[in-house]
């Protein structure tokens, strides 16, 4: 399993997410974007899965980073 | 342990909110008007009055810290390549919940940090203020989870982004040229103000930190009800812990309802005030404080929530629903509840269908 993260746009983008994900049977729970990310204080999802699920996360999704064991953030994908 | 890491984590959120609060007793100091050294929405009425957007004569006056806010703010995001300018989630909505949040803010007498200030200084008032305050975000927290939502906004061009901080750089240059450029008051709380640069200053140095550590007072609330996460709730406390000492070291502190500094004792409007503040900051995402930080970075939406609130500033004192310290104004009662209905309107107007 790998630690991914997705910021969105809304957080209603965010609350679909988790949804959709948790349906899923994935482990997912929301939480404020860590500043680190973004200096915007949106909704994040932080999921566990055996890839990032893209086909799973909402259309108003900002980005996707792999979230690194030593607690660092990798960019792994931007959404327009 | 787990102290330690929460220091770690928010260190910078807990040290501006002292610095916020710090600020606020030392401009009060320095001629702002008592338990004011710090009021978004204060501010914001002052500077519609300098525009004559409103005819009250005794709170008209250009307030360099609005500027300071907003430029600190977008220094510190092109220092840190944040500065993103974006814009289109309902914008004609947003001005309208940024008029709704400064006339409730005006029944009340003062943003979420000015009701912090106020409670520092021992203005009981404002407790109640904050009980209506964190009703009004659980009625927006209510919404949130149900879907609301006022849709996304997209990249814009960097002109577009720097237009409103410049806009607000230019006044303050034309209040350096010429005074006659601006309205202001010569009494009331519009004649008192700090020295302007070093109201400029302590604005830059508040813009520069709060974009650093994204100080809301909304979302403190949100943050710990809808997440359990209490690094924003932290930085608001530390806005009081700061004004309490400051005030108690100036010998400013005076506990009661009576005769509070700018304050009135209608506890009804006073807690519905905030309700109205509490719940229009939850739809927008973020206090007036909030909203001028995120202007500065280049959101346009928040830029015309802030102007929503200057038109809404501008309304309140010619249509007599801003309060005084005599109590609410005329029509203050009735706007409440039009703003309180405004609200609902956009809340439930804005709750999307799952696909």
């Amino acid at each position: 399993m790998t630690n991914y993260l997705a910021t969105f746009h809304t957080h209603l983008a965010a609350l679909k997410t988790h949804r959709s994900l948790t349906a899923a049977g994935l482990a997912a729970r929301m939480a404020p974007v860590p500043r680190r990310i973004s200096s915007s204080c949106g909704t994040c999802v932080l999921y566990s899965a055996e890839n990032p699920c893209y086909d799973k996360l909402d259309t108003d999704t900002e980005a996707v980073y792999l979230l690194n064991e030593d607690g660092t953030a990798a960019l792994l994908r931007e959404f327009e | 342990m787990q102290k330690e890491n929460f220091f770690k984590k928010y260190w910078l959120v807990m040290l501006t909110g002292l610095l916020v609060g710090a600020a606020a007793v030392a401009l009060t100091a320095f001629g702002n008007p008592a338990n004011m050294g710090f009021c978004i929405a204060c501010f914001l009425r002052d500077i519609a009055g300098s525009l004559k957007l409103h005819g009250a004569g005794v709170v008209q006056y250009f307030r360099p810290e609005i500027v300071g806010i907003v430029a600190g703010a977008c220094i510190m995001a092109l220092i840190g390549k944040e500065f993103k300018p974006k814009a289109g989630s309902s914008p004609v909505i947003r001005f309208t919940l940024g008029a709704a949040v400064m006339v409730g803010a005006l029944v009340f007498l003062g943003c979420p940090l000015r009701m912090v200030i106020r409670i520092g200084g021992g203005d009981l008032n404002a407790i109640i203020g904050l009980a209506g305050f964190v009703l009004g975000i659980l009625i927006g927290i209510f919404f949130l989870k149900h879907n609301f939502s006022l849709g996304r906004a997209y990249k814009q061009g960097k002109v577009e982004g720097l237009a409103f901080p410049v806009m607000l750089i230019a006044g303050f240059v034309l209040t350096l040229i010429s005074v006659s450029f601006f309205a202001v008051s010569t009494e009331g709380p519009g004649s008192m103000h700090a020295p302007i640069l070093l109201a400029l200053g302590i604005g830059l140095v508040v813009g520069a930190l709060a974009q650093k550590s994204r100080l809301c007072m909304v979302g403190g609330l949100r943050d710990a009800v809808m997440f359990k996460e209490f690094g924003l709730l932290a930085g608001f406390g530390c806005i009081l812990v700061a004004v309490l000492v400051g005030n108690a070291i100036l010998g400013n502190l005076k506990f009661g309802f009576e005769g509070q500094p700018i304050a009135h004792t209608e506890w009804l409007w006073n807690l519905l005030g905030m309700t109205v503040v509490g719940w229009g900051c939850t739809l927008l995402g973020g206090c007036p404080l909030r909203q001028l930080i995120l202007a500065g970075e280049g959101n346009s939406d928040s830029a015309i929530t802030v102007l929503g609130m200057i038109a809404g500033a501008a309304a309140a004192h010619t249509l007599k629903t801003a309060s005084s310290a005599d109590g609410t104004g005329v029509n203050g009662p009735i706007a409440t509840i039009v703003c309180l209905a405004v609200c609902l309107l956009v809340s439930v107007t804005h709750l999307k269908k799952e696909q």
